[in-house]
């Protein structure tokens, strides 16, 4: 199914940063409204595909965002939110999120001319190195594979 | 600095993405064993067991012990909490999401040609 989509890359620049690099094949202009108009943004943001159950934006420097997924099953629902710090249509999106020791996290994206398409550089600024292991972490546990959360716990258990 | 695009790491990932193999390495975790006593509590063959075991070695999850006659097997738990690991993950993530951005990019020709004023942007398309 992902046969012939561009790469995503993920690096770690520096002890407080990862880094998302993929390109795709739309104007920069396009990219950036699918970022950033709620309605578009509640269609992919998910990864399972599903739409997202409401999507919030006050696109100007110190407004609110917020995507809240569907529910899952246990009735839970993940939220993204945040604040938007920069807006330049269509080269630069800058957002802050809450971190996970209270602090923010900074989302820089750049959105780059590339042949008629758009590359799109993600960086993600956390406010310590702990804070990123955590994000990252996190993702771990909430992914695809949440089964790993369980047997991570029970690795750790004293034996 | 690290770039991962298509890497190994995802063996690790595949290698827990079965039930079976994961009750191993909780086996594992409270010490080593050989493949008859992995196999017991299971109800599987050996050969079942080894197959699991060749993918859990395989991902780097699991290691063979001293024992030249027993070939007891060890857990191997460092990759399971290698940041680079979490951030194939974070990868994956993202790669999921930009899949369906693509696809949302690919069906909405009128914001799709909205940077080209050539065409017209069709309309009345159902959604």
């Amino acid at each position: 199914m992902t046969a012939g989509r561009n790469p995503t890359e993920a690096s770690l620049p520096s002890d407080l940063d990862i880094r998302i690099t993929r390109s795709f094949d739309a104007p920069r202009a396009t990219v950036f409204d699918a970022w950033t108009k709620p309605e578009q943004v509640a269609e992919w943001w998910d990864p399972s595909r599903r739409p997202l159950a409401r999507c919030e934006i006050d696109l100007r420097p110190g407004g609110a965002f917020r995507f809240e997924h569907q529910k899952n099953s246990d009735g839970s629902a993940h939220v993204f939110a945040g604040e938007y710090r920069e807006i330049t249509r269509p080269s630069r999106l800058v957002f802050a999120t809450p971190s996970p020791s209270g602090g923010a996290s900074i989302g820089t994206l750049q959105f780059e001319e590339d042949h008629g398409g758009t590359m799109l550089v993600m960086t993600i600024t956390c406010a310590s190195k702990a804070d990123r292991d955590a994000l990252l972490r996190m993702r771990v546990d909430a992914g695809t594979i949440r089964s790993l959360e369980n047997l991570n716990a029970f690795l750790a258990r004293p034996t | 600095m690290t770039i991962y695009s298509d890497t190994a790491l995802s063996l690790t990932f595949a290698a827990l993405a079965d039930p079976t193999r994961r009750a191993i390495l909780a086996k594992l975790a409270r010490g080593e064993a050989d493949v008859s006593e992995l196999a017991k509590p299971f109800g599987l063959s050996q050969p079942t067991i080894s197959k699991h075991l060749k993918v859990l070695e395989g991902a780097g999850l699991v290691a063979r012990g001293r024992d030249a006659q027993r070939r007891p097997r060890t857990l191997v738990a460092k990759p399971l909490r290698d940041v680079d690991q979490w951030l194939e993950t974070y990868r994956q993530l993202w790669e999921d999401r930009f899949a369906n951005l693509d696809d949302y990019l690919a069906t909405h020709p009128a914001s799709k040609t909205a940077a080209k004023s050539s065409r017209r942007p069709r309309r009345g398309r159902a959604k």
